[in-house]
């Protein structure tokens, strides 16, 4: 009935506008698929089956991490200790790992494990930024110290190689199909899921007004620890990745990734200021940091200039998107 | 029986004393209106019933039982919704989202049960279906909503926590009368159902429309608690009043003859419309002090901002000194000699962590256009601008955060006189200021206003806007409801246009 009463002319920009609210990483795809076409026109082979799936396995580590910055970024926080807590895994899992031999029992053991450090480095920044209430930046930058130290306590050189089963399994296919298609589609699944969890809208709540969410009766600091927690919990999946791709133990892996995944999660539409954004978005951002680097290359970027050819890429994405959804949303 | 009891309770906010001692009973199955003029501790005593704000001392009874409200979760496990005047909405949500976010309906323990959230809200949306607008829809993001489309999913989210305790602090004053002729029907089924409410409004004939009984409270007490069928809106304003009327009315007399003397206009506005206000038209003399008064967030600072240049405004004319002023920004506003002092220092005022020296200069370095400073002959510019206003300071160089509040205020306003403007538009200036700041302050007004200059005054404090106002404008829901010139201005008349009461 609105539809008939509502002004005619009025219709297509309010309907765009609102396909921008409900799917804010619109624009993320549309780069994205532009940056596909570029990579086709410039490698034909590199839309190949095999090299988008050797794609995937390099930058399945980056879209899970930037996956667990999503959430806490939901909630207006930020975990600059992603990166860190991806390494303090990658090196615990190996070693655990290594001192157990190195058999299918000892893997999935030092999975759980892997998974246990990930969710304790959550939980520790959670309680540091929302129950003692600390800037999120500078405590998260600190705890970062913290486990960066404690990764370099427990594999103090890098280079410890993981078993083979590992990384042939991460590598390999299971019944013709490479294992991290399975992953990127469980990664889907649970992605869904999450996008419907009570948490996911509390965490978009507390970031949108935590004042207001504190006056409607939800629990805040509880919800943002929770967000800290998964968000842990998505950095040692994301070590898993690290692990399978490089099959080695490497102390200082993740730090470099850790703004990656925040440009990642801004690529994707989140607001930084919390309350907005979704986590499909924050995989897509992370695969057009990967595209864009992959796309350096195939241009044949002498690698003196590639940093600097990303860099503006990474912007100019980061332009384009905002004007895009500026526009769609105004 | 009593439903809800609060006995002698109080709380204070640094140095100012919300409320006092606040007692109240409520009925089950009664709209209990709570009436009382700014500041007088309404809001802060229905939050500590709601648990956002803890009392500082006092007893709150529950079905006779004492109980300890020590948060929202609490208050909600207790049952008390709470309609916040400001709102507690996540704006980047859906309707539906926002009226069951408290209870997000489950599935399997962690997932949200989308259909039955949907068929929740459904129940709550349709209470108001035909007066809440075509747009109004379930999965519409609430920034997208008008003012009192977002006012109704407060209503809603306040009715969806199915308490037998309802708070609703202003919970009409951006709808039209359809909306408050709906809301109040709801409030008659839940009466029927045993429900107690709590009711706030600024409408007097929407406080005799809906309530049952009605608790007056003036300067963060309890005065009187009397049946709405037995009284009438004189009546309650006489109580809100007090006796301290007489008083207030004969101190305002000082310099009316000043205004009266010069009738050229020199601020004059038509027609000024914009977020928050609507055909506004007033004129400001020269040597005049105009106040502007009414219940808080009526449109007064916004009207204050949008002169200034600091929000924008749709339609209107504005004219300073008979030229027309198309503020496109303060910075204009500021070289046409048009001054702006908020209540609000940490937002609007102070630099916080630089010297004094540079909190008193930034206009005059705009009006002069100047690129260099020399901190000597700055600070023989500020000195005179200082002491006329008795500022405590120990040096230039430290930084305002040294200073008291009030004297901060004292720097944001000495950074105006260095170059003297010819309007000053103060917006609530002494907010969180002690008594003798307040009465410096006034001082130097009524002296500005005596050299020539027009200064628009808004107070949230009725007090100080009866003494210092040679002609006060009351304003109700963004418009100017009344004007009182000389003998009218008294606290009956104030509260009585504040209030619209017939």
């Amino acid at each position: 009935m609105a539809s008939v009463s509502s002004p005619v002319h009025g219709a297509a920009p309010g309907r765009l506008k609102r396909l921008f609210e409900r799917y804010p990483f619109l624009p993320a795809l549309v780069i994205l698929v532009v940056l596909l076409a570029l990579n086709g026109v410039f490698a034909p082979n590199s839309l190949s089956f095999r090299a988008l799936t050797g794609l995937l396995s390099t930058y399945l580590a980056l879209m899970l991490l930037s996956v667990a910055q999503a959430y806490v970024v939901f909630a207006s926080d930020i975990d600059l200790s992603v990166g860190a807590i991806a390494s303090l895994v990658n090196v615990t899992i190996i070693v655990v790992m290594q001192q157990l031999g190195g058999g299918v029992p000892s893997v999935l053991l030092a999975l759980a494990v892997g998974l246990a450090v990930g969710l304790a480095c959550g939980l520790a920044n959670g309680i540091v930024v929302a129950a003692l209430r600390l800037q999120p930046i500078v405590a998260t930058f600190a705890t970062s110290i913290f486990f960066t130290g404690l990764a370099l306590y427990v594999l103090p050189v890098a280079g410890t190689p993981a078993p083979a089963v590992f990384w042939r399994t991460y590598g390999g296919r299971l019944l013709g199909v490479p294992f991290v298609v399975y992953l990127a589609l469980g990664l889907a699944l649970v992605l869904y899921l999450l996008a419907r969890s009570r948490l996911a809208t509390q965490l978009l709540a507390v970031g949108d007004d935590a004042q207001a969410a504190y006056q409607s009766g939800l629990p805040v600091t509880l919800i943002r620890i929770k967000g800290y927690a998964l968000c842990g919990l998505f950095a040692a999946l994301a070590a898993f990745c690290i692990t399978g791709d490089t099959a080695s133990g490497d102390p200082l892996v993740g730090g470099k990734m850790t703004l990656l995944s925040v440009a990642a999660v801004v690529l994707g539409g989140c607001a930084l200021s919390g309350g907005f954004g979704t986590a499909i978005g924050a995989v897509l951002g992370a695969l057009i940091i990967g595209l864009i680097n992959s796309l350096v290359f195939f241009v044949g970027t002498p690698s003196e200039w590639q940093n600097l050819v990303q860099g503006l890429a990474i912007l100019v994405a980061l332009m384009v998107g905002i004007m895009v959804s500026r526009r769609a949303r105004a | 029986m009593t439903k809800l009891t609060l006995r002698g309770v109080s709380k204070a906010y640094g140095a100012t004393q919300a409320v006092r001692r606040g007692d109240l009973e409520i009925a089950p199955g009664e709209v209990h209106v709570l009436i009382g003029s700014n500041g007088s501790g309404k809001s802060t005593l229905c939050k500590i019933v709601a648990g956002s704000v803890r009392p500082d001392a006092g007893a709150v009874l529950l079905d006779g039982e004492p109980v300890a409200v020590s948060g929202p979760q609490a208050a909600r496990a207790l049952g008390i919704g709470i309609f916040y005047q400001e709102l507690s909405l996540a704006g980047q949500r859906t309707v539906a989202e926002n009226i069951c976010l408290t209870d997000l309906p489950r599935k399997a323990g962690l997932f949200v049960d989308r259909r039955a959230l949907a068929e929740r809200a459904q129940r709550y949306i349709a209470l108001f279906e035909d007066v809440a607008g075509d747009d109004f829809a379930a999965d519409a993001v609430v920034d997208r909503l008008r003012a009192d489309q977002r006012q109704l999913v407060e209503i809603m989210k306040a009715l969806a926590t199915e308490a037998p305790v309802l708070i609703f602090d202003e919970p009409t004053s951006a709808l039209d009368r359809a909306q408050v002729e709906r809301f109040f029907a709801i409030l008659r089924g839940l009466k029927q159902e045993g429900r107690s409410m709590i009711f706030i409004s600024h409408r007097m004939d929407e406080i005799f429309a809906i309530g049952d009984r009605v608790t007056v409270i003036r300067d963060g007490e309890t005065v009187a608690t009397m049946a709405l069928a037995d009284t009438e809106p004189a009546a309650v304003i006489r109580l809100m009043v007090g006796e301290k009327d007489e008083l207030a009315a004969a101190a305002p007399q000082p310099a009316a003859a000043v205004a009266s003397g010069r009738a050229e206009p020199l601020l004059e506005v038509e027609g000024f419309t914009g977020a928050g206000f609507h055909d506004v038209s007033f004129a400001v003399a020269r040597g005049e002090i105009l106040g502007f008064g009414g219940l808080h967030g009526q449109g007064q600072s916004a009207v204050l901002r949008a002169l200034f240049g600091a929000l924008p405004h749709s339609a209107g004319s504005v004219r300073l000194a008979g030229r027309p002023l198309a503020s496109r920004g303060p910075r204009e506003t500021i070289r046409r000699g048009c001054a702006y002092v908020s209540g609000d220092r940490g937002r609007d005022g102070v630099i916080t962590g630089r010297p004094i020296l540079e909190n008193v200069m930034p206009i005059h370095y705009l009006r002069n256009r100047l690129v260099l400073a020399r901190p000597g002959a700055l600070r023989d510019k500020a000195r005179p601008a200082l002491e006329a206003l008795r500022t405590k300071f120990a040096g230039f160089g430290y930084p305002v955060s040294s200073l008291s509040g009030g004297n901060q205020q004292k720097i944001v306003i000495a950074r105006w006189l260095i170059d003297r403007p010819s309007v000053l538009l103060l917006d609530d200036p002494t907010k969180g200021i002690d008594l003798s700041t307040k009465a410096d302050l006034f001082a130097l007004i009524r002296e500005l206003a005596g050299e020539g200059l027009g200064i628009v005054l808004y107070s949230s404090e009725d007090a100080e806007l009866l003494a210092n106002a040679d002609r006060i404008l009351v304003f109700n829901g963004g418009r100017i409801s009344r004007e009182l010139v000389g003998d009218e201005r008294t606290r009956y008349n104030l509260y009585h246009a504040a209030y619209e009461a017939a």
